[in-house]
Order: C-alpha cells, then sequence, then structure tokens
C-alpha cells in the first residue's frame, strides 16, 4: 500500500516537472550552474553539490573556529563561572549575519549575467510555442527558488555548527534549540535581504537605463557592489563593539547598516533587544519587504522592454581594449617576460582568471576562505587587545598576510588545473616545444606579482600604519619570502600550461588533497607566524632573514632536483580520440 | 618541398589511415578529399605534427619534421576544421596570443594584426569577445592567425566553412594568389566545386588508403569522368545519392 502510493507520487511528480512551465523553471535553475555549453567544458562541469558545498564552507569553518571561545572545559580553566552564551554570542552573531550577507551577495553579482534571460534565451524559446507572460513567471520562480536556496545552503553549515558549539554546553535542550532555531532564522533572512538587493539594483538598472548602456556599464557596478560587499565585511571588527550599546551612541552611523538590522532581528526574538535593537529589528524586516517589493516590481517592468529589445541589440559590441593592462604588459615585456611563451602566458592567463567564469569561480572561493578566516583572526586579535596598541603586534595580527597569502596562492594553483575549451589547445600545442621548461618559470611569475601586490598594496601600508616603517617594512618582507617559499612548494610538480589540461582525478584523492591543504595551512601559518613575531622582536634578527631564505631555497631545488620534473616533457592530455575500440567479443 | 611517405595511422589495431604517399612541392595547391571517416583529419593532424604517425614520416624539404618540430610549426600556418577558439578572449587578443606565441617582434605584430583584420572585415568588432562572433568570423580569425607568420606551408582542413559568398570567394583567390607566391597548400575539403577551382593537384582517400592521387585533370581523364563530382562519385563508390534522396523524403512524408 505504501510502496503504491509512494510510487504514484513519484509518477505525478515526474509527470508535474515535465509540463512546460517547470522544464522551462529547470532550465533556468540549471543553466546557473552549467558551462554554459561551452566547447571543451563539458566535462569540467562542478555540479551542483561541489557548488552548493562551497558556498557552505565558510560558514562551517568559522563556526569551527569559535570552539575555542565557547568550551565549557576552556571557560572553566580561565575561571569564567557564569558564561552567558548569549551575550557571548552577540558579535560572532553579527559576523555570521555579516558573513552570510556577504557570500549570497557575491553569489548573486557573480551569476548576474545568468540570473536574467538573455539572446541565447532569446533565440531559442521565442520561437517555440510559448507565452512571453509563461517564460517570465518560469523565470521569476527561478529567481526566487536560487534565492531561497543559497540562503539555505550559505548558512547550513553556521545553523547547525555554531548554535552547538556556542550553546551545546548548556544543560537544556530547549536552549540549544531555541538558540539554533533564532540564528537560522536570522541569518537566512539576512541573506534573502542580501540577493534581493543585488537584484533590485540589476532590476533598477535596467529599468533606468537603455539595454546597450546596461550591458556597458554592468562591470563597473558589480565592482562597486563587491567592493560594498567587503566593506561590509571589514565593519565585524568595529559594529559589533558599538551594535550591543546602540542607545549609547544615537546618532551613530552603525546604524545605518543593514547586518546591524538584522542583529536587532535577533535580538528581539531572543527577548535580549533594548529599545534602540528593537528599532533596528523592525527596521530589517520592513526594509526585507521594500526589497522583495523593488526586486520584483522593476524586474517586472523592465521585463517586457529588456526582452523584446534583445533581437534588436548588436550581436556583438565592439568592445573595448584594455589600455591600462596594455601598458602594464608592454612594461613587462623584456625585464620580467623574458620568452615567448611568458610573454603570450602571462596575458592568457590573467585574462583566463578575470573573464572565464571557472577557475575564477575556484580562486574567488579560495580567497574568500581566505578573507573569512583572516578576518575572523583579525576579529579575535583586536577583541584580546581591546583597542591597545603594542610596540610589536601579537602572532595572530603577524598572521594575517600569511593567511591571505596562503589561500590565494593555493587558489591560483588550483585554478590552473582547471581546464578551459580544451579544443582550443590546439594552438598551445602547435606553437610550443614539447621540451620547454618555460611553464614553471611562467607560473611562478603570475603567483609572485600576485604575492608582491598583496604585500606591497596591503600588508605595508596596514602595519606601517599601525606599528612604523621597521615592523612595516620587516613584516613585507618577510611575507613576500614565505609567498615566495609556498610558490615553489606549490609549483613542484607542474608541467602543464595553466588551463590547457583536462581536469586532474581529483575525485580519487579528494580527502587526501583536502587534508593535505588544511594541514600545510596550519603548518604555514603557525610556523610563518611565530618565526615572524621572534624576527621582529628583535629587529637585529631579521639579519638571519637572508640565511634561512637561502636555506629553504637550498632545500627546494634539492627536492626539484630528485623529482626531476623539469626533464619531463609539457603535459597535453588530451581529450581521449574520437576513435574508441570498444572489444565487445571480450566479454565472450 | 612536403612530402609523406607511408604515413599510417592505427588505433589499436584498427587503421586510420594507411600507407599514405605524397609530394606537395612549392606553389602547388594539393585538394584532399574523401567521404566521412576516410581519414583526411587524421593525415591533417600527422602533416601538422598534434598526432604522432604509427609508422610513416613527413618530410619538409627532405627532413623528417621530426626531428625539428618547433622549427616545421614555425613555417606552417594551419587552418582546423572546426574553429575553437578561447571564447574569452577578443579577436585581436587572440591573435596577438598567435603571434606571440609565434615569436613575432611586437612593433611587426601589431601592423600585421591591425592590417589583416582590416582586410578581413573585422577590424571594427576586434575587441569584442569571440563568444560573439560568428562561425563565419571565427574562421576568418583563423585565417588571419594561419597567415600572419608568412608560412611556406599551409594546410587548411575546410577553410571557407561558414564564411559569406564574398569572404569564400576572396579567400579562394587567396590561395590562388599563395600558390604563385610559391607556398605549398594542403587544402582539404568536402566542397567539390571549391577544389575542382582551386586545386592543382588531388589527393583522394577511402577507408584510410589513396584511391586517388595526381594532376586533377590527369585524374578526371584516366577516370573518363567529365566533372570531379563524377569522379568523385566514381572513385569512393558512395550510395546513389538520388536514391538515398528520394528514401530520406519518404520517411519524412510518412505518418
Amino acid at each position: 500500500m505504501i510502496v503504491a502510493v509512494r510510487r504514484g507520487l513519484h509518477e505525478r511528480m515526474a509527470s508535474t516537472l515535465e509540463l512546460p512551465f517547470f522544464r522551462l523553471v529547470s532550465l533556468f535553475i540549471a543553466r546557473t550552474f552549467d558551462s554554459g555549453g561551452k566547447p571543451g567544458t563539458e566535462q569540467l562541469d562542478f555540479g551542483i553539490g561541489l557548488i552548493l558545498a562551497l558556498l557552505a564552507l565558510p560558514g562551517a569553518v568559522v563556526s569551527i573556529l569559535l570552539f575555542d571561545k565557547y568550551s565549557s572545559l576552556l571557560q572553566f580553566f580561565r575561571g569564567a563561572r557564569d558564561f552567558d552564551s548569549y551575550a557571548a554570542a552577540l558579535p560572532d552573531e553579527y559576523f555570521f549575519i555579516v558573513l552570510s550577507m556577504v557570500v549570497t551577495g557575491a553569489v548573486a553579482v557573480w551569476w548576474w549575467d545568468t540570473i536574467f534571460l538573455d539572446r541565447r534565451d532569446y533565440l531559442n524559446l521565442v520561437p517555440l510555442p510559448l507565452s512571453t507572460r509563461r517564460i517570465f513567471m518560469a523565470n521569476l520562480t527561478a529567481i526566487l527558488f536560487l534565492a531561497v536556496l543559497f540562503a539555505l545552503d550559505v548558512n547550513a553549515a553556521s545553523s547547525v555548527l555554531f548554535p552547538v558549539v556556542a550553546a551545546g554546553a548548556q544543560q537544556s535542550l530547549t536552549y540549544l534549540v531555541r538558540f539554533a532555531a533564532v540564528h537560522a532564522l536570522v541569518v537566512v533572512l539576512a541573506s534573502m535581504f542580501s540577493f534581493l538587493s543585488v537584484f533590485a539594483v540589476v532590476g533598477s538598472l535596467l529599468l533606468a537605463l537603455p539595454y546597450a548602456v546596461f550591458r556597458q556599464i554592468s562591470l563597473p557596478a558589480r565592482i562597486v557592489l563587491i567592493l560594498g560587499l567587503l566593506g561590509l565585511l571589514s565593519t565585524s571588527f568595529a559594529v559589533s563593539a558599538v551594535a550591543g550599546h546602540l542607545g549609547e551612541h544615537p546618532h551613530s552611523a552603525v546604524r545605518f547598516l543593514p547586518p546591524v538590522w538584522f542583529l536587532g532581528l535577533c535580538q528581539i526574538l531572543r527577548q535580549r533587544a533594548d529599545p534602540s535593537l528593537t528599532l533596528m529589528g523592525h527596521r530589517a524586516l520592513i526594509t526585507l519587504g521594500c526589497v522583495f517589493v523593488v526586486a520584483l516590481a522593476t524586474w517586472a517592468l523592465s521585463y517586457g522592454r529588456v526582452f523584446s529589445r534583445i533581437s534588436a541589440a548588436p550581436e556583438i559590441d565592439t568592445g573595448r581594449r584594455g589600455g591600462l593592462m596594455g601598458g602594464v604588459f608592454s612594461a613587462l615585456d623584456g625585464i620580467v617576460l623574458l620568452t615567448p611563451l611568458q610573454r603570450a602566458g602571462y596575458r592568457f592567463v590573467i585574462k583566463t582568471l578575470l573573464r572565464n567564469q571557472r577557475p575564477g569561480l575556484v580562486l574567488g572561493g579560495f580567497m574568500g576562505l581566505g578573507i573569512v578566516i583572516a578576518s575572523q583572526t583579525a576579529f579575535s586579535a583586536t577583541n584580546e587587545v581591546a583597542g591597545v596598541i603594542q610596540t610589536l603586534p601579537s602572532v595572530d595580527m603577524l598572521s594575517i598576510p600569511l593567511i591571505l597569502s596562503y589561500w590565494i596562492l593555493l587558489g591560483l594553483r588550483v585554478a590552473f588545473e582547471i581546464p578551459v575549451e580544451l579544443r582550443a589547445n590546439w594552438i598551445f600545442k602547435l606553437s610550443l616545444d614539447r621540451n620547454s621548461t618555460d611553464v614553471v618559470p611562467l607560473a611562478r611569475k603570475m603567483m609572485v606579482t600576485v604575492c608582491l601586490l598583496g604585500s606591497l598594496g596591503l600588508v605595508f601600508p596596514a602595519y606601517l600604519r599601525v606599528w612604523g616603517i621597521a615592523i612595516g617594512l620587516g613584516h613585507t618582507l618577510f611575507v613576500c619570502l614565505a609567498g615566495a617559499f609556498l610558490t615553489e612548494i606549490l609549483l613542484l610538480r607542474l608541467r602543464k600550461i595553466p588551463f590547457t589540461c583536462p581536469y586532474p582525478p581529483f575525485r580519487d584523492s579528494a580527502i587526501v588533497s583536502v587534508l593535505i591543504c588544511i594541514l600545510g595551512f596550519i603548518a604555514y601559518t603557525v610556523v610563518s607566524s611565530n618565526l615572524a613575531h621572534w624576527l621582529l622582536a628583535g629587529l637585529a634578527r631579521m639579519l638571519l632573514l637572508p640565511a634561512l631564505s637561502g636555506l629553504a631555497w637550498y632545500g627546494i631545488h634539492k627536492i626539484r632536483q630528485e623529482i626531476a620534473v623539469e626533464q619531463e616533457p609539457l603535459s597535453f592530455e588530451d581529450q581521449p580520440e574520437a576513435f574508441e575500440l570498444l572489444k565487445l567479443s571480450d566479454g565472450n | 618541398m612536403l612530402e609523406a611517405k607511408g604515413l599510417t595511422k592505427r588505433y589499436a589495431s584498427v587503421p586510420a589511415v594507411q600507407n599514405v604517399d605524397f609530394c606537395l612541392l612549392a606553389g602547388q595547391v594539393l585538394g584532399c578529399l574523401g567521404p566521412n571517416g576516410s581519414g583526411k583529419s587524421t593525415t591533417v593532424k600527422m602533416l601538422t605534427g598534434l598526432l604522432d604517425p604509427t609508422a610513416g614520416k613527413v618530410f619538409l624539404h627532405g627532413r623528417d619534421i621530426r626531428d625539428d618540430l618547433v622549427g616545421y610549426r614555425k613555417r606552417l600556418g594551419y587552418v582546423p576544421e572546426e574553429p575553437n577558439l578561447y571564447s574569452h578572449l577578443s579577436g585581436y587578443e587572440y591573435l596577438e596570443l598567435v603571434g606571440t606565441l609565434r615569436g613575432i617582434p611586437k612593433s611587426h605584430l601589431i601592423g600585421k594584426i591591425e592590417a589583416l583584420l582590416d582586410l578581413f572585415k573585422l577590424f571594427s568588432h576586434r575587441h569584442a569577445s569571440l563568444a560573439s562572433y560568428s562561425k563565419g568570423m571565427r574562421q576568418r580569425i583563423l585565417l588571419i592567425s594561419a597567415l600572419m607568420d608568412n608560412p611556406d606551408v599551409l594546410i587548411l582542413d575546410e577553410p571557407l566553412s561558414g564564411l559569406d559568398a564574398t569572404s569564400a570567394l576572396v579567400i579562394k583567390n587567396l590561395i590562388k594568389e599563395l600558390g604563385q607566391q610559391k607556398k605549398a597548400i594542403f587544402y582539404c575539403s568536402h566542397v567539390l566545386e571549391v577544389v575542382e577551382k582551386v586545386c592543382s593537384h588531388l589527393l583522394i582517400l577511402r577507408q584510410g588508403n589513396v584511391i586517388a592521387y595526381g594532376r586533377s585533370e590527369d585524374i578526371q581523364r584516366e577516370i573518363g569522368q567529365s566533372s570531379l563530382e563524377h569522379t568523385f562519385m566514381h572513385l569512393t563508390a558512395e550510395a546513389d545519392v538520388e536514391d538515398t534522396a528520394r528514401q530520406i523524403a519518404a520517411v519524412v512524408s510518412s505518418k
């Protein structure tokens, strides 16, 4: 009986999903995750599962990092007998709200181009016997489904782990469940707010601007949004302290930050809100409703106008040449990029990273993880010293650029393995000597450039401003050398031009690879930040740095000699030959 | 100039190409014909060095191309069958990538790219993404990339695919012009009318074997056919095309 009912339901579900409307909805959802049907990318699909897992990762990592703060055993040793987890969780709650908004907002910005209907949809769907209204409704349903899916996914891990970490030691299960339910509800609503806000911005731009102008300003608008989201993340360190005492700061600009509104909502639900936070909580609900209405209205109003004009818009935009980038490349030619492969490859790698979704997504994921861990480290480091500037930064403070450099360099190395349009690789294969030893210098120069830019652009100014010239210079030099060392380790077995080989057999060794990355991270950041702390404690010790660098270089040189990778020919594993012998008679 | 001797390719033990011999001299345009699966693409890949032959060799000026593959490719221009390009690059950027990989000096490269883009009517779209190019435009980018380094040997696999009538006419005349400039051109195509017009010599393959090779007129005279189309049908023993067309129409209209 149960089996029959189940089968009936299953069949009914299957037949419903086969209806034209739901086929359209699933088409719009699926293309958000697929490779866009580009040739040569068929085998590179990460799949929905992996993308969703990557998005949930930051929440999981931050929750685990908080174990130290909430551990009842550690609290006992610290002498904190009356530990109030609600009060202690306030800054972390703020951080999670910001995190959920940033990750979901970044996802919406990333998929900006695929959220809406485009020329491909127009050419494929309009000739079919489908009404424009049906296409619109299906697209809208897909967008709302994705908003809910991303909001749930981004917060899934933290909704389970954070309550367990923060309130798991409490004896009452009700307490834990209530803590978890409030946390989950607030972060999911914050995510929805963020996703719909991006959606509302896109809809408003589409409504206000001609389609051709919208396409032109699309990239700058996305950059502005990303900067805004990163700015929001940087508020975690300062705002959470103010947000707890908002009544004492009646004119604080903090009141205009959306995460503070959702923190207010959280405190209302926990019945711990003062009047200021209550006001903020109400504001969260009102603005969420407003954003929902604006997003829906602007999209509905702009839909007909934009979709009908897609066919009239020029199929090929004239594009624009990157004048600044061209100047940078020309400056590097001859000084840094010494061979044809280095000159061509350097440009190719940068353009691929900036324009191709897959390697960009991988690098973005690693960078995001780095930013989250570095933010969390900075957050705890600033809380520990409570605004007191010491003459020497703490080990945690010194580890921040090392954390970032580790994840960015590792992200680059992993991104190099992501194939991009394999069928177009014939041009490299046709132009290059397979015995060329230029690949490692090319990848090295790429990674060192990133490391140098980060060190000189961010590390030096930040440490110079807070701790003075000696620490600023010393730590920048240390971060550069540590980055160069890490680069050499990561490139030990490279014999491929980045992005030109099929995806390595990752699945078989995925767990081992992830474990190595995590252990490598711990070893790299802990060892190097402690070493940096020791060296900077007495600046005369910095004189040891050249000797240490020489030792590290010698070690890597010996390892490279042992594995003798440079003697191997360039790897160009192609796709399988079109001709395949099936050997069907072997089974007899 | 370019010579293939006993060129053979087997996948497992199944032969795709067997004992292909021909000699392509400077100024000649050798048309390579054959039905689907006859081994044309495999032959082209072996000629470009993209595929290692199981047996046999390719020689340029009497020297095995495998002895100095990079040097050989420096003198080779190749247009593959499919316009597979990096679609995240613009047309200009793709040509810059190819030119840089080929080691063309920057000062020379930019002028050449811009001049060729202009002549191939792509200049106004040079900074647009290749993803937005039509098949014909992508094909023209491939032709430019094959020609930009002034190669001695040109291997063209269906170079007119996707081109409009005017562009196709330009390319047909260009091939003749390049032949007169003493370049050796290997021209692979299914379009018999074009091969008949541009090629001085023919190489006809069937099931991986050479079934005819020589001057076009000589082959036609030997077979006793008046046109290349009839010669081709006679040699490759394809099915009765009219009968096949009738059968397809019957299936289409059946209920």
